[in-house]
C-alpha cells in the first residue's frame, strides 16, 4: 500500500521527482562506468602483464632483486636440467648503447628464441641472419630513436668484468603496454648472451609455463603470480580510490537533493501529513511512506539510468574505449583501447549503494513526522 | 435513535503553554452524545470548538478529565490505538477540505479503505455506493483540482463516510461554500445521518449549519455557556 501511495505522491510531484531522477540516475551510471573502466583496466593491466612479463610465476636467483640494479652482476646461478622443466630462461646483464652518440644505459634481457610462453617476439630473433639481432619495445624505439633494421653499437661487460662492444641489429619493435619489458630493455638470444658474457648454461631467473610444479631449489625463490602482481593491484586500487572520490561527490550531490526534497516535502506537506494521521495512519507508517517516496527516486534513478546506460555499456564492452596515444596519465601504461568490465557484482553493489544511501537521507528528514503534533499538523503551523 | 452513549467528555480541561504562562482552551466541560446524534459545537473563534473536536477525535488528549469515546479513554490510548479508532470510528471533515491533490476522487474516498485492508472489490463497491450518496460518482477519476468548492467538500464527506464511522466530525464544513452549496452539503449529511445512524458533531458559527442540528452547545471561552435541544425546523 505504502509503495502504492509513495509511486503516487511522486509521480505528482512530477518536474521535482524527474529532476531529481535524472540526477541520480547519472551519478548511477557514472559510478557503474568509472567503476567499469577501472575493472577493464585492471584486467587488461593483468592480462598484459602475465601475457608479457611474468607468465605463471618466476623462480629467480635468490641473489636478484628486480629493484635492485647493482643484484644483476651476481643474480645469476646454473638450475640442474632435471628442474628446469616448464620453464623459460631469461638471463639479464647491463650494457649501454651509442645511439647517434649518446649513451644510454639498458637492460640487456636473454631468452630463450623458442619460447612460446611471452607474446615477446622471439621467433623475429630465429629468423634474423645478423650477427646479434635483438627486438625493442616502442618506448624503447622511441627514447632511443631507433627503427627497425638499425644498428646500433652497444658495451657491455663479460663474467671476467672485461668489456666488450658490437653492434647489435634491430629486428623488429614490440607494441606493449608493459613497460618494465619495453622502457629501458633489449632481447636478444639466450645462446647469444651467454656466448658474449661468458656465462654458460647461466640464468638469472625463470618465467614458469603453466605446467610448471612448484618445487624447493637451494639458492632459487619461487615467486607466485599474486606476490608479482601485487605491485600492480596496489596501483589499480589507489587509481579506484581517486576515482571513487568523483562518483561520491555525484552521489552526494544526487543524495542532497533528494534530502533537500524530503525536507521541503515534510514542511510543505504538514496538512496532507495530519490528514494522514486523521485519515487512521499511524506516525511510523506516515514515516515510511515519505521515506519510500525519497527512496523510491533511486528505484526509479536505476529505471532512467537503466534505460540510457545498458545500451552504453553494452557498447562500450563491445568496442571499448579508444585511449590517445601517449595517455599514460593514469600512473599505469594503457593499451590503444580500454575494454569495460561491468560484472554483475559491480551492478548489484551500485544499486545496493544507491538504494541504501537514498533511503537513509529520505529517513533522517521524515523522522520529524513522528514527533509532530497532528492538529498541528493539520493547521499547518509546525515551523 | 438509540440511547447509546458513544462519547462521553467528564470534567475535560486543555491548557496550552503560551510563552511563560498557560492558555485555558477548554474548562471543565462535561457531555455525552448518543449515537445517532446531529449535533453542533457553536460558537465564536476561540471558544474552543476545535479543541473540543480533536479531543474527540484522538488528534488531541485533554490536560485534565476524562474523554470516553466509543468505550476507550483518548488519554490513555497509544498512538496505534488511537489511528485505529480514527480509521475504523471516526471520519473526519474539514474547512479546506484536506483531499490530496495527487489522488484521483475516487483513491481519495478509497484511502480509508486501503488502510483497513479492504480488498480491491469491496473498497470499489463501498467507494463508488459512498460517491453516489454525496451524488458525485460521474467525477470518480477526476483530480481535486478539477473540482468546485461543493465537489470538494462532496468528496470529503464520501471519504469520511466511506468506512461507516460510528462518528463523523465536522470542523466548520460550509465555511468555505456558497448558501446553495452550503445547503446542498447539510441535506446531504443530513440525510446520512438518518440513514446510517452516524453521529454527526460539528463545530460552526455558521447560521445555515445551526438551521439543521437537533442539539446545539453554545461555547464562549472554553466554556459550555449553554446546551440546548432542537425541535426540528428543516425537514430533508
Amino acid at each position: 500500500m505504502l509503495f502504492k501511495l509513495a509511486y503516487k505522491n511522486l509521480e505528482g510531484a512530477g518536474l521535482r521527482t524527474w529532476l531529481t531522477v535524472g540526477v541520480l540516475s547519472f551519478a548511477f551510471v557514472i559510478i557503474i562506468l568509472i567503476n567499469g573502466i577501472v575493472n577493464g583496466f585492471n584486467d587488461q593491466a593483468i592480462n598484459d602483464a602475465v601475457n608479457w612479463e611474468i607468465g605463471n610465476g618466476k623462480l629467480q636467483n635468490e641473489k636478484y632483486d628486480a629493484y635492485d640494479p647493482f643484484s644483476i652482476k651476481d643474480g645469476h646461478g646454473i638450475l640442474p636440467d632435471s628442474k628446469n622443466k616448464d620453464l623459460v630462461p631469461v638471463l639479464i646483464r647491463q650494457a649501454s648503447i651509442y645511439p647517434q652518440g649518446r649513451m644510454v644505459s639498458v637492460t640487456l634481457n636473454g631468452i630463450d628464441i623458442n619460447q612460446k610462453l611471452l607474446k615477446l617476439p622471439t621467433i623475429l630473433l630465429q629468423q634474423s641472419t645478423e650477427e646479434i639481432p635483438a627486438i625493442i619495445g616502442k618506448r624503447m624505439a622511441a627514447s632511443a630513436n631507433l627503427k627497425k633494421g638499425d644498428q646500433v653499437l652497444m658495451r657491455w661487460r663479460d663474467s671476467h668484468g672485461t668489456f666488450d662492444a658490437a653492434n647489435i641489429s634491430v629486428a623488429g619493435i614490440f607494441n606493449t603496454n608493459v613497460t618494465t619489458v619495453d622502457a629501458g630493455q633489449i632481447w636478444i638470444s639466450l645462446k647469444k648472451l651467454r656466448a658474449m658474457t661468458d656465462l654458460d648454461k647461466s640464468t638469472t631467473l625463470f618465467i614458469a609455463e603453466k605446467d610448471y610444479k612448484q618445487e624447493r631449489v637451494a639458492g632459487w625463490k619461487f615467486l607466485d603470480q599474486d606476490e608479482l602482481l601485487k605491485d600492480l593491484r596496489a596501483m589499480v586500487q589507489i587509481e579506484r580510490i581517486s576515482d571513487s572520490i568523483i562518483y561520491l561527490l555525484l552521489l552526494a550531490i544526487a543524495l542532497l537533493a533528494i534530502f533537500d526534497t524530503q525536507v521541503l516535502s515534510v514542511f510543505r506537506r504538514q496538512r496532507e501529513i495530519g490528514t494522514y494521521i486523521s485519515l487512521g495512519m499511524t506516525r511510523p507508517q506516515v514515516v515510511g511512506l515519505f521515506t519510500i517516496e525519497g527512496s523510491m527516486n533511486s528505484i526509479l534513478a536505476i529505471i532512467v539510468g537503466g534505460i540510457y546506460g545498458i545500451p552504453l555499456f553494452l557498447y562500450l564492452s563491445y568496442y571499448g574505449i579508444a585511449i590517445p596515444a601517449g595517455a599514460d596519465n593514469m600512473g599505469l601504461s594503457m593499451g590503444e583501447k580500454i575494454t569495460p568490465v561491468f560484472g554483475a557484482g559491480l551492478v548489484l553493489g551500485t544499486i545496493s549503494l544507491v538504494v541504501i544511501s537514498s533511503t537513509i537521507v529520505s529517513f533522517l528528514p521524515s523522522r520529524k513526522i513522528a514527533k509532530m503534533n497532528p492538529v498541528d499538523a493539520l493547521k499547518g503551523k509546525i515551523q | 435513535m438509540n440511547s447509546e452513549i458513544i462519547i462521553s467528555l467528564e470534567h475535560v480541561t486543555k491548557r496550552y503553554k503560551v510563552g511563560d504562562g498557560d492558555f485555558t482552551a477548554l474548562s471543565d466541560i462535561n457531555l455525552q452524545f448518543k449515537k445517532g446524534e446531529f449535533a453542533g459545537l457553536v460558537g465564536p473563534s476561540g471558544s474552543g470548538k476545535t479543541t473540543l473536536l480533536n479531543i474527540i477525535g484522538s488528534l488531541d488528549s485533554p490536560t485534565e478529565g476524562k474523554a470516553i469515546v466509543m468505550g476507550k479513554n483518548i488519554s490513555a490510548l497509544s498512538h496505534k490505538e488511537s489511528a485505529m479508532l480514527r480509521n475504523y470510528h471516526i471520519g473526519f471533515i474539514f474547512q479546506v477540505y484536506n483531499l490530496m491533490p495527487v489522488y484521483t476522487v475516487f483513491e481519495n474516498v478509497e484511502f480509508s479503505l486501503i488502510l483497513q485492508n479492504k480488498s480491491a472489490a469491496e473498497r470499489k463497491k463501498a467507494v463508488m455506493e459512498s460517491l453516489d450518496w454525496v451524488g458525485i460518482a460521474d467525477m470518480a477519476n477526476k483530480k481535486p483540482s478539477k473540482l468546485s468548492g461543493g465537489e470538494g467538500q462532496r468528496v470529503a464527506i464520501a471519504r469520511a463516510m466511506v468506512k461507516r464511522p460510528d462518528i463523523l466530525l465536522a470542523d466548520e464544513p460550509t465555511a468555505n461554500l456558497d448558501a446553495k452549496n452550503a445547503h446542498a452539503i447539510l441535506q446531504t449529511m443530513k440525510a446520512l445521518n438518518k440513514e446510517l445512524n452516524t453521529t454527526f458533531l460539528f463545530s460552526t458559527h455558521d447560521e445555515k449549519v445551526m438551521g439543521y442540528l437537533d442539539r446545539m452547545i453554545h461555547l464562549e471561552d472554553g466554556k459550555i455557556r449553554e446546551d440546548e435541544i432542537i425541535p426540528h425546523k428543516l425537514s430533508v
